[in-house]
């Protein structure tokens, strides 16, 4: 009686859970008349793709998808090639006193900044420099904000590979840099992969800076055209959920590749609310 | 190190420049005009109060389910993986789409929600959700709780899974019962994840943005209005950077002050 119970209790919580997603979802595939009709429909309503090829056959969202893929994928690269190496360095080398902490301290601290307090400074600082609107602005900033994040999670797994391994291959004549490139990195290449996939995700979801740096069509990413999308004052909720539903899509696929993962990625600053 | 020069470029240097304009005027002279203000400006003051309310209810909220869900999934015996894996969706969504699904469910005239309640008979007409004065808020904040417990119940389920079973044995082979073994056992050796989890979520809903951007832009009035909203118009649609950059100051002050506070009310119990 008690195990029924639980698992009631468990099987509620996935339904609240899931059910928004799914009714996104069958909104995004329902005619027009259906949509909206009272009592709402479930289950059992005419499909059609209509909305998704509103959305994004030579409309505006297959530029803000391009956009947002681009910029996702350019600023993990960017993330990744500087931060990597500084991960490296704080997790192997010598540091005088408590520096390789105290620069640790400062990486972290750097995700208690809210948002917004960088967002006006940075604006202007883009603004003199005339990167306003453009994606290499953007993908500037997303790779700063995801940087720490690289640091702090890859030094965590370059600290889990043994030292020994790394002193047994330069005995052999590798280099410091030999024996980073052909032993280390391929020992910590799932971490390396999970690292990215949050990079990737953390750039796909934002929303606040590029609201604010990206204010032209040509510029906007998935979430903002979608946001441009709800404050019109008449909203084609059918192309926007088919928008909605295709900017969800990679996100959950990747963080189901790296799931393994995912409680240390949250901890240490990835996908932020 | 590359790193740490970009680092300080993005994240200090901002800083000291964000100092610069809110102290001084059009002309670039020295003021504290900026900084005066805010304890004039009645709509920051609610801003502020809003924010911490939010902060507060969601934050109390997402942790009690959280840890209960944990518990409860963790108490398993199969399909615990399913449960994880779906209990996790709301956390991962874009929140700019998380908050078009709830538009969707919130509408009193075509939402999801009220034409439920009307098919069981409910008379949904004074049912307004975030478009009324009086419930906008909770509206928004029962948004953030569907969102954001999955994040607690994550970190405080690994949490649950990282505990040792030998001292819970020894509870129980001492006769205690599962309340005291969850009070006793349990609850200490989860405080530094509890602690870690509940720091990380706090600094996020101080911030929060995104969601009721798209859910009500801090509306109707300001019944949701929000210290990172207010600054996000005072700067971009009334193009006061000086003074949105005084308040981001307060909020910044306010977040760190928060965290601490936090960090040591957990660390005392």
């Amino acid at each position: 009686m008690k195990r029924v119970f639980v698992y009631a209790a468990a099987a509620i919580a996935l339904v609240v859970a899931l059910a928004p997603v799914y009714w996104l979802v069958t909104i995004s595939l329902k005619r027009e008349i259906d949509q909206f009709a009272y009592p709402p429909q479930w289950i059992g309503f005419t499909a059609t793709l209509e909305h998704y090829v509103e959305a994004f056959s030579g409309g505006s969202f297959a530029t803000y998808f391009l956009n947002s893929v681009i910029l996702a994928a350019s600023s993990t690269v960017a993330a990744l090639l500087i931060g990597v190496p500084a991960a490296y360095g704080l997790a192997r080398f010598e540091w005088p006193g408590n520096w390789s902490a105290n620069i640790g301290d400062w990486i972290l601290s750097t995700r208690m900044l809210p948002p917004i307090v960088t967002i006006v400074p940075l604006f202007l600082m883009l603004r003199q420099v005339h990167l306003l609107n453009s994606l290499l602005g953007l993908a500037l900033v997303y790779t700063a904000f995801n940087l720490p994040f690289v640091v702090w999670m890859m030094r965590s797994f370059f600290e889990e590979v043994p030292k020994e391994i790394e002193e047994a291959a330069r005995l052999d004549g590798e280099t410091r840099l030999g024996a980073l490139l052909r032993i280390v990195l391929p020992l910590v290449r799932p971490g390396l992969a999970a690292t990215a996939v949050f990079c990737l995700i953390v750039a796909w979801n934002e929303f606040l800076f590029a609201l604010i740096l990206t204010q032209t069509e040509t510029a906007m990413t998935l979430p903002v055209g979608i946001a441009s999308q709800v404050t019109q004052y008449e909203i084609r909720w059918g192309a926007m959920s088919a928008a909605g539903v295709v900017a969800m899509l990679p996100v959950l696929v990747f963080a189901t590749a790296a799931q393994r993962y995912l409680v240390r990625g949250l901890s240490l600053g990835a996908v932020k609310g | 190190m590359p790193a740490l020069l970009v680092l300080f470029a993005l994240s200090l240097y901002p800083l000291i420049f964000a100092a610069r304009v809110s102290l001084t005027n059009s002309a670039g002279t020295f003021t504290l005009a900026n900084f005066a203000r805010l304890f004039q400006d009645r709509v920051f003051a609610v801003a502020a109060a809003q924010t911490l309310i939010f902060t507060a209810v969601a934050l109390t909220i997402e942790f009690a389910l959280g840890l209960g869900l944990a518990l409860l999934i963790e108490s398993l015996a199969r399909g615990r993986v399913l449960f994880r894996a779906g209990l996790l969706v709301p956390m991962l969504l874009p929140p700019v789409v998380a908050a078009v699904a709830w538009r969707l469910i919130y509408n009193p005239q075509f939402g999801l929600l009220n034409g439920t309640l009307r098919q069981f008979g409910v008379n949904t007409s004074q049912l307004t959700w975030t478009s009324g004065e009086s419930s906008a808020l909770i509206s928004v904040i029962l948004v953030d709780i569907w969102e954001w417990t999955p994040f607690l119940f994550l970190l405080l389920s690994a949490g649950l899974q990282a505990i040792p079973l030998e001292p819970l044995e020894a509870a129980r082979i001492d006769g205690a019962g599962p309340w005291q073994v969850f009070r006793d056992v349990i609850l200490p050796l989860l405080k530094p994840t509890i602690l870690l989890a509940l720091l990380l979520r706090a600094m996020d809903l101080v911030r929060i943005f995104d969601q009721i951007f798209i859910l009500t832009q801090g509306g109707p009035g300001t019944a949701t209005e929000t210290a990172s909203l207010y600054i996000y118009r005072t700067a971009f649609r009334f193009s006061n950077f000086g003074y949105a950059a005084a308040m981001s100051f307060v909020l910044l002050a306010a977040t760190m002050l928060f965290s601490r506070g936090l960090a040591r009310l957990v660390r005392v119990r």
